[in-house]
C-alpha cells in the first residue's frame, strides 16, 4: 500500500469509528453550543474585541477536548496492530487530517453560534474564514502531536492540557491578531505577513511532527 | 585547570560588569522643569533641576534654548545659577509661535563647557491663544544653536524616567539572553539524544533546562522590580515579559512530563521530542517581537521600547561581556547538576 | 528536581510580590531617591538571592546523594 492510500484508508476508518459512536462527536458540539450560550448569558453585550477573544478561547478549549482522544483511544491490541501494519507517517497524517476536519466543523459551529447570539462584527468575512482555516490546521497539527506525547504518560488528559497550552500560545497570539484585522480592530498592511507566518508555522510544525513522530511511535 | 578556564572567565566578566556598570557616572541631564505649560507672549521664569550637573563651575558660560524644531529656537535672556543642581532661566516668549497651531511642544537645551550639552526632550508645552496669525510672525524664533560642547568622559546615557536604573541593563537583560542561550543548548542536546541515544545528552538537556528556568525566574523577578519604578507596575504585558513567561510555562511542562514517565530511556526520548517541538513554537514569537512592540507601545519611544538607539557604544562595552559572563556561569551551574545526576544514575543503576 | 524548581518559583514570586508592593507603598521615596539607584541595588540583591537559592538546592541534592552512598556502603559491608 502506498502512503497516500494508507492515509486515505486510516482516515476513512477514523470517520467510520466516529460515526459509529456518535456520542463523542455530539458531546463536543454540545460543548461548543453550551459554552457560547453561557458566555452570552453572562455578558449580554459583547463588544467586537470580546467577540474575537471569546471565539478563539472557546475554540481553544473545544479543540483540546476534541483532539485529546485521538491517541488515548488507541490502546492495547489496536496499537499493536497498527504498529505492525501501518507506516507511522500515515498514522500521524490521517489523524491530523481527521482533526483538521473536526476543528473546521467546530470552528464553523462556534462562529455560527456566536454570530447568532452576539451579532456580526465581521468586516472582512473572507479573511476571518481564512484565519479559522489556518487556525484549525495549526491547532490540529500541534494538538495531535501533543496528544501522541500525552498518550505515553499515565494521566494523559491532564498532561494534554499542561503540555498543550504553553505550546499553542504563540500560534494563538498570531491568530487573534489576524482575526482582529478581519473585525476591523486593527488597521495596517501586516495582514499578508501574518498569513504567511501562520502558514509557515503550520508547515514547520507539521514537518517537525513528521520527523519526530516515528521516534515517539516505535517503542 | 586548563580545561576549566571558562569557569574563571564567566565570573570575571560578571565582576567586570558589576564594576564598570556601577562606577561609571551618568551623563548630565535635566530631571525637572517648572513650569512645563507656558503661553506665547509671556515672560517666563523657568526653574530647572539638573542631574549630575556642575552649574556653579560653569557660571557665566552657560547657554540655554527652547527648541521647537530644527529651524526654530529661542535663547534664554538671562541665566541665574542657584547651585550645582538648580538654575533659573528667563525667557521672553514672542507673541506668536512660528506654526499656525494652538500649541507646540518644545525641548529645553542647555549647553555648559563643564558638563557638555544636555536636553530635556519635548516636555514643554507652549500654547497660543490667537491662531490665525500673519505669516512670518514667528521670525523671533531664530536663535542659532551652535558651538555646543561635548564632555569627553566615559558615561552612560541619562534618561528621565530611568535615571540610574539604566544600569539594570547589565543585571536584568543578560538573564533573558542567558536563559535563551541555555534553552538553545538544551535543544541541541535533545536533538543529539535522538540521534545517538546516549543518556548523557538527556542529562545535559535536563540540567541546562533547570538552569535556564532559574535564570528566567531571576529575569522575571528583577524585571518586575525594575518595571515597578519605571513603567509603574510590575507586569505591563511587554513582549519580552510574555515570552519569558511562556518559556517558563513550556519548560515547567517539560519537567512535569519527565516526572510522569518512569523508564529512563523512554523518559529521555519523549521529553527530547517534546523539547524540540515546544522550542519550535517559540519561533513565531521571536518573529512577532518587532511588530507587537510597535502595536503595544504606539509612539512611546525612549524609556519603554528597548531599541538599538537606547544602547550606546559605552553600554555595549559592559552589556555584551555581562551576557557572556552570565551564560558561562549558567553553563557552570548546569555542569554541576549534570555531574551530580550522572553520579546518582551510576549509584542507582550500577553503571 | 521539580520540587526544588517549584519551590524556587514560589520563593521568587513571593519575593518579587512582597518587595514590589511593600516598597512601592511604604518606601516609594526611598526607592526613588538618588536617581532610583536603590532599584539597581534591589535588582543585584535579587540576583544574589537567586544564586544563593540555587546553591541551597544543590546542597540538598548533594546531601541526599551522600546519604544514598553511605547506605550503599553499609549494605556492602554487611554482606
Amino acid at each position: 500500500m502506498s502512503l497516500w492510500s494508507e492515509i486515505w484508508f486510516l482516515l476513512g476508518k477514523e470517520v467510520k469509528l466516529e460515526w459509529r459512536q456518535r456520542h463523542a462527536l455530539s458531546g463536543i458540539l454540545l460543548y461548543v453550543l453550551s459554552t457560547v450560550f453561557i458566555v452570552f448569558i453572562s455578558f449580554q453585550q459583547i463588544s467586537p474585541q470580546l467577540w474575537n477573544v471569546l471565539f478563539w478561547i472557546i475554540m481553544l478549549f473545544a479543540s483540546i477536548n476534541a483532539v485529546v482522544k485521538s491517541f488515548v483511544q488507541e490502546s492495547g491490541n489496536r496499537q499493536l496492530y497498527y504498529y505492525q501494519l501501518a507506516n507511522p507517517l500515515a498514522i500521524l497524517l490521517s489523524k491530523t487530517l481527521y482533526n483538521i476536519l473536526l476543528l473546521l466543523l467546530l470552528g464553523g459551529l462556534n462562529a455560527a453560534a456566536l454570530l447568532l447570539v452576539a451579532g456580526n462584527p465581521l468586516e472582512d468575512p473572507g479573511l476571518f474564514v481564512l484565519a479559522v482555516v489556518l487556525g484549525s490546521i495549526g491547532f490540529s497539527v500541534t494538538f495531535t502531536f501533543i496528544a501522541a506525547i500525552a498518550a505515553k504518560t499515565s494521566n494523559s488528559s491532564t498532561m494534554m492540557t499542561i503540555l498543550g497550552f504553553p505550546v499553542i500560545i504563540p500560534v494563538l497570539l498570531v491568530l487573534v491578531n489576524l482575526s482582529a484585522h478581519s473585525i476591523g480592530l486593527l488597521q495596517g498592511s501586516m495582514i499578508r505577513d501574518d498569513i504567511i507566518m501562520l502558514a509557515g508555522i503550520d508547515l514547520l510544525l507539521l514537518g517537525l511532527g513528521l520527523v519526530l513522530f516515528p521516534m515517539l511511535w516505535r517503542e | 585547570m586548563k580545561k576549566n578556564w571558562w569557569k574563571i572567565l564567566g565570573p570575571l566578566l560578571v565582576l567586570y560588569s558589576f564594576g564598570m556598570g556601577l562606577l561609571t557616572p551618568l551623563k548630565t541631564g535635566i530631571s525637572d522643569i517648572r513650569p512645563q505649560f507656558i503661553s506665547a507672549g509671556d515672560t517666563v521664569k523657568m526653574e530647572v533641576t539638573g542631574y549630575n550637573s556642575f552649574y556653579k563651575a560653569a557660571e557665566g558660560q552657560l547657554r540655554a534654548w527652547l527648541k521647537l524644531d530644527q529651524e526654530h529656537a529661542l535663547a534664554a535672556q538671562a541665566i541665574e545659577v542657584k547651585d550645582d543642581r538648580h538654575l533659573v532661566l528667563h525667557f521672553v516668549l514672542p507673541p506668536h509661535l512660528p506654526q499656525d497651531a494652538d500649541q507646540a511642544d518644545a525641548s529645553l537645551l542647555i549647553d555648559s563647557p563643564v558638563d557638555g550639552a544636555h536636553v530635556y526632550p519635548g516636555g514643554i508645552r507652549i500654547s497660543q491663544k490667537k491662531t490665525n496669525v500673519a505669516p512670518g510672525s514667528g521670525a523671533a524664533w531664530n536663535a542659532p544653536i551652535e558651538k555646543l560642547h561635548e564632555k569627553d568622559a566615559i558615561t552612560f546615557p541619562f534618561r528621565n524616567i530611568l535615571g540610574e536604573t539604566i544600569r539594570n541593563t547589565y543585571y536584568h537583560v543578560p538573564m533573558w539572553f542567558a536563559m535563551f542561550l541555555l534553552f538553545i543548548g538544551a535543544l541541541v542536546h535533545s536533538i543529539n539524544f535522538l540521534r545517538r541515544k546516549d543518556l548523557k545528552n538527556d542529562r545535559w538537556a535536563a540540567a541546562l533546562t533547570t538552569t535556564g528556568l532559574v535564570f528566567g525566574a531571576m529575569g522575571l523577578a528583577t524585571g518586575a522590580m525594575w518595571a515597578t519604578y519605571t513603567w509603574g507596575e510590575p507586569w505591563s504585558g511587554d513582549v519580552k515579559q510574555n515570552m519569558t513567561a511562556i518559556g517558563l510555562l513550556i519548560y515547567g511542562a517539560y519537567f512535569v512530563l519527565r516526572f510522569a514517565i518512569e523508564d529512563p530511556e523512554r523518559k529521555a526520548r519523549i521529553s527530547a521530542v517534546y523539547n524540540i517541538f515546544a522550542f519550535s513554537t517559540l519561533i513565531p514569537l521571536l518573529y512577532v517581537i518587532p511588530k507587537l512592540t510597535d502595536s503595544l507601545h504606539p509612539g512611546a519611544g525612549g524609556n519603554i521600547a528597548f531599541g538599538s538607539e537606547d544602547l550606546d557604544n559605552t553600554m555595549r562595552l559592559v552589556f555584551y561581556p555581562a551576557i557572556i559572563g552570565w551564560t558561562l556561569i549558567g553553563l557552570w551551574a548546569s555542569q554541576l547538576l549534570y555531574r551530580m545526576n550522572t553520579l546518582r544514575e551510576k549509584l542507582l543503576w550500577g553503571h | 528536581m521539580i520540587r526544588t524548581v517549584a519551590r524556587t518559583f514560589a520563593c521568587f514570586a513571593l519575593l518579587a510580590l512582597s518587595t514590589t508592593t511593600l516598597m512601592a507603598q511604604q518606601e516609594a521615596d526611598f526607592m526613588r531617591s538618588m536617581g532610583k539607584m536603590y532599584v539597581v541595588v534591589a535588582v543585584i540583591a535579587i540576583l544574589f538571592i537567586g544564586m544563593v537559592l540555587y546553591l541551597y538546592s544543590l546542597d540538598r541534592k548533594l546531601t541526599k546523594l551522600e546519604n544514598q552512598i553511605s547506605h550503599h556502603d553499609e549494605a556492602e559491608t554487611t554482606h
